[in-house]
């Protein structure tokens, strides 16, 4: 653990304290003035993610810092899933704002790197978003499914979906940019490494992201009725491998490859 | 379906295992008899789901979704060694499925190293490198380390003096070589820049002690850290790369076809192979490794791709939006 004295640090610290001041006002249902620090906190995150975007001068998603740093501004994704959605969870959006920077505010080295010449791609940029897009959403399909699990469900007058829909609907959202991410990253392989798929162990563990959604679709399909708890579980096998897709993968030396410069 | 189910956690189950063993190991498992009878029966699910299951066919997007996955099998398949070695037994079509080739500056050649390092095969077109460049980030960076963990990452910028604190004195960088050579002129012992061909970076130093004392050293970006025990600190010289460059010009029946400046993320395409840029001289940039590969079967697999991608975002995202907005209007 490292505390970051720099304007950076400081712009993060910001953000997590606003976000968990934002959740713990919302539970005491104080929900406009949680509302105002969620978005106070959204605002934050925008400008530390264009604060480093400056300081690196490149789209700032090279390394788990800046990843987690773009994690961080979950707040549109919230808006999006209750407004079109009709699903819940908007203050643990919060709580999942401040967990995702809590790693980049303590944990990540923030040294600027130079991009290395494989990097040097228009795919770069797409092909990290998409997979973050996807990553806020399955982790919010995560927060649904566990929900269930554990027998939750939103007030008759907040008009919003049951928790096993909820799963349903958001990872219908997340899975998408979750395929659009494995194909970009896989044509980017082609023109930069000169094959598609290269069995690099991040890309293994990605394609296995993709296959459990893939086996929830299906499962879900065939026995989502009578099973809507197996569904759930599903949902949360999903979160736990894009974990290890994400951290495990970069940080272990049990899986040296192509990505390392990730971490 | 059942069947289906089962063969893609039979397949989730083969990724995260292929994760544990690392690429190379991972890539020769999947090739193994009993991996691929898996991918065969895999493709031959999916077409028996797609003629079985109506439902597949009706539905746009996922005929879309389980065609392209059958598109991307079969590509990949037919773009294989194994495809390729099929390939010359039924249609007598001779390709080289991935190699390498090595070329020094100003030089052609048309042999490639396949990937056994056992056998060379001929393109039948020539490869010339008209010129190989290794482009750095500016400015790079001199490390210097202190004992007790302490550390300074000066830019290189010449007769700039910087202050490190009252217990360790000023650092000047005087000159910066791209050859560092020590040659002997009239008995004399004389350090120059060499121009002739070669690579030794490295970067003259003066070093002023609190007391005022004044040391010069040579700090090397290959040999780099080192520090003797009276030293205060280890300096070290390292330069980011940016860019690698390679100038190709490809001739065939001695006439020019193609030319292209290649580096990572921009290969050459050409007479049905992929150039990339793979390796180099790292001691005196002299000459470049490229990477051959056939460009069989890639095609199939890039409309698997599209398929897949148009019938994943058809059918989660936009089928429900066009169901949403004619509904709206009735």
């Amino acid at each position: 653990m490292e505390i970051k004295y720099t304007i950076q640090g400081l712009l993060i610290y910001a953000t997590i304290i606003a976000y968990l001041c934002a959740f713990v006002i919302t539970l005491l249902h104080r929900r406009k003035i949680g509302h105002i620090l969620y978005v106070f906190g959204f605002i934050i995150a925008v400008f530390s993610f264009g604060y480093r975007w400056y300081h690196v001068r490149h789209v700032p998603l090279q390394n788990l810092f800046e990843v987690f740093l773009c994690l961080g501004m979950i707040y549109p994704v919230s808006l999006f899933c209750r407004r079109f959605l009709r699903v819940g969870g908007y203050s643990a959006d919060m709580l999942i704002g401040a967990i995702v920077l809590f790693p980049a505010g303590l944990v990540f080295n923030a040294e600027p790197q130079q991009l290395p010449p494989a990097l040097q791609s228009w795919l770069f940029t797409p092909h990290v978003a998409v997979y973050m897009l996807s990553y806020i959403f399955m982790a919010k399909a995560t927060f649904q499914a566990i929900s269930q699990l554990a027998g939750k469900s939103p007030g008759a007058n907040e008009n919003l979906l049951g928790p096993e829909q909820a799963t349903y609907r958001i990872i219908c959202i997340g899975f998408p940019p979750l395929t659009l991410g494995l194909i970009l990253g896989s044509y980017w392989g082609k023109k930069a490494w000169g094959d598609y798929w290269g069995w690099d162990p991040k890309e293994l563990w990605g394609l296995a992201s993709w296959l459990v959604y893939v086996g929830y679709f299906h499962f879900r399909y065939m026995f989502g009725k009578k099973h809507p708890r197996i569904n759930s579980f599903w949902a949360i096998a999903g979160m736990a491998v894009i974990i290890i897709t994400l951290l495990w993968v970069n940080l272990s030396r049990l899986f040296p490859g192509l990505h390392s410069y990730a971490t | 379906m059942w069947v289906g189910l089962a063969l893609i956690v039979f397949l989730l189950f083969l990724s995260i295992y292929g994760a544990f063993i690392g690429a190379a190991r991972a890539q020769s498992f999947i090739n193994r008899l009993p991996v691929v009878v898996y991918w065969i029966t895999f493709l031959l699910l999916l077409i028996v789901a797609l003629a079985v299951f109506r439902r597949l066919v009706r539905v746009p997007g996922l005929l879309l979704i389980h065609l392209g996955c059958v598109f991307i099998l079969a590509g990949a398949m037919w773009s294989s060694e194994t495809g390729h070695k099929l390939q010359k037994k039924l249609f007598g079509i001779d390709k080289i499925t991935t190699g390498q080739m090595r070329i020094h500056e100003g030089h052609s050649d048309n042999r490639v190293i396949l990937e056994d390092n056992k056998q060379i095969k001929e393109l039948p077109f020539s490869v010339e490198l008209k010129d190989f460049q290794i482009k750095y980030y500016k400015p790079a960076y001199l490390y210097i380390q202190t004992r007790d963990g302490q550390g300074w990452k000066i830019p290189v910028e010449t007769d700039t003096e910087f202050p490190l604190g009252p217990e360790f004195g000023t650092v000047k960088i005087l000159r910066a070589f791209e050859n560092f050579k020590i040659t002997i002129e009239d008995g004399s012992r004389k350090i120059i820049d060499d121009p002739q061909p070669g690579s030794n970076p490295a970067l003259e130093v003066q070093i002023t002690s609190p007391q005022g004392q004044v040391t010069t050293k040579y700090v090397f970006e290959r040999f780099g850290g080192h520090a003797r025990p009276e030293d205060k600190f280890a300096l070290s010289y390292r330069r980011v790369i940016s860019d690698y460059i390679s100038r190709l010009r490809i001739t065939k029946d001695n006439k020019v076809v193609a030319e292209k400046d290649i580096e990572v993320n921009h290969p050459l395409s050409f007479g049905g192979y992929h150039f990339y840029q793979h390796s180099y001289d790292a001691e005196a940039s002299q000459y470049t490794v490229l990477m051959v590969v056939s460009n069989t079967g890639l095609a199939v697999v890039y409309a698997g791709y599209w398929m897949l991608c148009i019938g994943v975002i058809w059918h989660l995202w936009l089928r429900r939006i066009v169901t949403k907005i004619k509904l709206k209007n009735k």
